[in-house]
């Protein structure tokens, strides 16, 4: 078990390096020079230029910047952005709020798509179980960006339930529209996984045999239909939580919430290398680590899977 | 006489379909009085589990029963509302299902699982419940029973599973256990030892028995009542012994002469030494010039797989097969015997040339296969030596039509114009006995014996000297399972092949081989002609074998 833990951590050695050198080579490969871009209207001045080149190393090739970001993030130094902060201060402050984001939208996503897609299973074929399939499908069918600024607009701006935006005000209540928004396209695909897979275990011999030693149904439905049903959506579950934090840049941009995946978004604007490559860095971990926990659970709900 | 148990009366279920009634079951009548044992027998489709179901409301999808009653102790369960069934269910009628692989939640450990059944049905004081879920498990005949209970399904043998639904289904001690199938899934040893511990504790505890079954011989054997069922109808029913000596039904009759634990003690010896000596004489023809009796000799073939153990993985040598020799003589039958895990479908795996042996060779006409693996050498072994599998229905790609299936080898080989290979192939479906008109049709509109003649013309196509069959004819009903072994054997007759024949089944060897070769875990125990194993057997798995063929001491007066 241990044995398989430190295996998997090595794995993501490889991967942390692959996708590092992937990103430098396509933020270098972007048009527009970023010097230019800082300096907006004004022209300029050669001393500058240089100077600015030396500090970010932007007259290396692009491979030698590439090793100088790594050699400081080994120690966790990631650099300066262009407006001169430290890059591992912009992200200790964008990720926890990046965070508890993708976190609230997971839970969301998970309560309500498990109990709809477990009832919609049972009742296969009902008016629960059509209704249900028609509004998933809905959900998966409309772009996030269009659902994002109806919601906004119906329950922040006409009802005025919650602010239409977060801004730095980051607070619980602030944040539940922004995470229903952002889990809403992951509880229609949790609420289908389940429901699938409910309706698949309740044809499952080991269930018949169970009505048949005289557990009444509802205990079946619970112990042994809910439970085995469970596996395939953790799975998707753990996965998604990686997605989540990358589909954050579009529901913050809408709610203007000054998380990673908005500190990312204005990066790239700006072809800033260093800002981000870490972010990326940080969010490949992140994934890493996370799908790691999902396979743990997984053998912890499966007893037939143990990892040697 | 008491009042019956159960009594069925002319119970008619069917299943929706389009909005249509597709009946299953018409018109079944049954009768069990307490404490007897009686039998459903019949072929899969027949009704018999349909009928099974029904009593305990447990019909699968959209199965329903439209007329007909099923009266338990006085209720018509048919009426009967869903807390009432919940109620009889396990306390007052037990089941014990058909394959024990997926009757038990694999997330659960079984004692939990058992445990479970013990307090839904009210049997021990909540403090006692562990205690009693080992003592069910002991009585049910499992050893460790308390280590045993703290394990996950897929720690325990088949054989150890279906002792922990036995020991579930009897928790209650209901008094009417419904045994479907009950040992169908597992070998032919496991399932003597646990049909007669079955037995003996319904017997012990006064419980009547519904045993449904496709084993006539197991049937008679076991049951004091039998009814054949044959396309959800009841065709004949009464005392096992009376039907099984004088049947009047057609079927039945089909039935008893097909029943290779019946057929087998009964069938001609010269019948065999005929085709065996028409086999050899085309076989000598055709091979005039080759100075090779033993078409296949296999030496001391060994097969060792890496298996990780241990906490750091390390990989240690299981040996499945060891030292194995043989010969198979040109237009002769061997077969080679064995539970799962003896080893057998290893041996026929290298003898194929599809594994190379760990140690040990296999000469084909007189060549090490292990000189043919590249090339034209490999080609023409290939050619000679064909294949025919266990299951009909994973061994045909279901997108390829069937003429498509019986020619690939054809092209492959690169034999003949298209028209030619196009009368090739109808020419071999004629040999199978199956009609033209099946060269267009696919795998999934053919039943399973159907699909197994067309695997064998498959294998015939290339006009190979030896084909390889690996439980070639255990996935099929009784009665198909007798048209391919007669198929097979006019074919060696016409055709002069050497069968490899590999089965779990004695019955079958009977009928079929002329050399058998007992196979224990991976070691030969026991080899000699087919006569010196079913008279004088040597060794004591040999008679452990021949004594679980179901039905063997039955004395069929015909």
């Amino acid at each position: 078990m241990w044995g398989y833990i430190a295996r998997r951590l090595l794995q993501t050695i490889p991967v942390v390096l692959g996708a590092t050198l992937l990103i430098y080579a396509m933020v270098f490969l972007q048009p527009g020079d970023p010097i230019v871009a800082l300096f907006g209207e004004k022209p300029v001045s050669e001393t500058a230029r240089a100077q600015i080149e030396a500090q970010y190393h932007l007259d290396q090739p692009f491979i030698v910047q590439w090793l100088l970001f790594l050699k400081g993030a080994m120690v966790g130094d990631f650099g300066l952005s262009y407006s001169g902060q430290p890059v591992s201060d912009l992200i200790a402050r964008a990720l926890p709020v990046t965070f508890q984001l993708a976190f609230m939208a997971l839970v969301i996503e998970a309560v309500l798509g498990v109990i709809a897609g477990f009832y919609a299973g049972l009742r296969r074929g009902k008016i629960f179980d059509s209704t249900m399939l028609v509004v998933s499908l809905i959900v998966i069918a409309i772009p996030i960006f269009v659902l994002g600024f109806t919601m906004q607009l119906v329950f922040g701006v006409q009802l005025g339930w919650v602010p239409p935006t977060v801004g730095g005000n980051v607070t619980f209540t602030n944040l539940v529209l922004p995470a229903v928004v952002l889990g809403l396209v992951s509880f229609a695909y949790v609420l289908r996984l389940t429901r699938t897979s409910v309706i698949e275990n309740l044809g499952a011999d080991h269930v018949r045999t169970a009505l048949a030693h005289g557990v009444p149904r509802t205990q079946v439905n619970r112990r042994h239909v809910l439970r085995n049903s469970m596996i395939p959506v953790v799975t998707y579950l753990g996965a998604d939580l990686g997605t989540l934090m990358g589909g954050a840049v579009v529901t913050e941009g809408i709610f203007n919430i000054n998380g990673i995946g908005n500190l990312a978004y204005q990066a790239i604007l700006r072809g800033e290398n260093p800002t981000v490559v870490s972010v990326v860095t940080v969010m490949v971990l992140i994934y890493v680590v996370m799908s790691l926990l999902v396979d743990l659970l997984y053998a912890a709900l499966d007893p037939r899977i143990r990892y040697v | 006489m008491p009042a019956p148990l159960l009594t069925i009366r002319d119970l008619h279920i069917a299943f929706t379909s389009d909005k249509k009634e597709v009946p299953a079951v018409n018109g079944v009548d049954l009768t069990i009085y307490a404490g007897q044992t009686v039998a459903i027998v019949g072929e899969s489709g027949s009704g018999k589990s349909t009928t099974a179901h029904a009593i305990i409301d447990l019909l699968p999808g959209t199965g329903h029963v439209t007329s007909g009653s099923i009266e338990f102790q006085g209720n018509d369960l048919t009426k009967a509302d869903d807390a009432t069934m919940e109620s009889i269910r396990g306390s007052k009628i037990g089941l014990v299902p058909q394959d024990p692989m997926s009757n038990l939640n694999p997330l659960y450990k079984v004692g939990s699982q058992v445990k479970e059944v013990v307090e839904v049905n009210d049997i021990a004081d909540p403090g006692e419940a562990d205690a009693r879920v080992i003592e069910l498990l002991e009585e049910a005949g499992l050893n460790n029973a308390a280590e045993r209970a703290a394990q996950y399904p897929h720690e325990y043998s088949g054989g150890m599973r279906q002792r922990a639904l036995i020991a579930a289904g009897l928790a209650a001690r209901p008094e009417l256990l419904i045994a479907d199938e009950p040992t169908s899934a597992l070998d032919v040893t496991v399932q003597r030892q646990i049909l007669d511990h079955m037995n003996s504790l319904t017997d012990e505890l006064g419980v009547a028995l519904l045993l449904i079954t496709h084993d006539l011989g197991l049937a008679a054997e076991r049951a004091d009542h039998l009814i054949v069922m044959y396309k959800g109808n009841v065709v004949e029913s009464g005392p096992a012994l009376e039907i099984l000596q004088n049947p009047r039904h057609p079927y039945s009759k089909r039935l008893i002469s097909s029943a290779p634990s019946l057929r087998s003690h009964r069938i001609a010896v010269e019948e065999r030494e005929e085709v065996r000596e028409a086999a050899e004489t085309v076989a000598q023809e055709a091979e005039e010039a080759v100075a090779h009796p033993h078409v296949i000799r296999a030496r001391d073939l060994t097969k060792e797989f890496p298996v990780r153990a241990g906490a750091l993985g390390r990989k240690i040598g299981f040996t499945a097969v060891d030292s194995v020799s043989f010969d198979l003589e040109r237009g002769t039958t061997s077969a080679i015997v064995g539970e799962s895990g003896s080893g057998k479908s290893t041996v026929a795996r290298m003898v194929l040339g599809l594994l190379e042996p760990t140690s040990g060779s296999v000469e084909f006409d007189g060549k090490n296969i292990a000189g043919l693996r590249t090339g034209a050498g490999q080609l023409d072994f290939r050619r000679r030596v064909q294949p025919v599998f266990q299951n009909p229905y994973a061994s045909l790609d279901p997108m390829y039509p069937i003429f498509r299936s019986i020619e690939e080898p054809l092209v492959v080989h690169k034999v003949g114009s298209r028209s030619e290979r196009e009368k090739k192939v109808r020419d071999l479906l004629d040999k199978v006995s199956l009609p033209a008109g099946v060269m267009s049709r696919y795998p999934n509109e053919l039943s399973g014996g159907q699909r197994q003649r067309v695997a064998i013309a498959r294998a015939l196509a290339l006009e190979p000297e030896v084909v390889v069959l690996d439980e070639a004819v255990s996935a099929l009903d009784v009665l198909v399972q007798a048209q391919i072994l007669g198929l097979l054997a006019e074919l060696q007759a016409d055709l002069g092949l050497s069968y490899l024949f590999i089965t779990h089944d004695l019955a079958v060897v009977k009928q079929i081989a002329d050399q058998v070769i007992v196979m224990e875990k991976g070691r030969v125990v026991e080899q000699s002609s087919a006569a010196g194993v079913f008279e004088s057997p040597q060794e004591a798995y040999t008679r452990e074998l021949l004594a679980a063929i179901p039905g063997a001491g039955i004395d069929l007066a015909s």
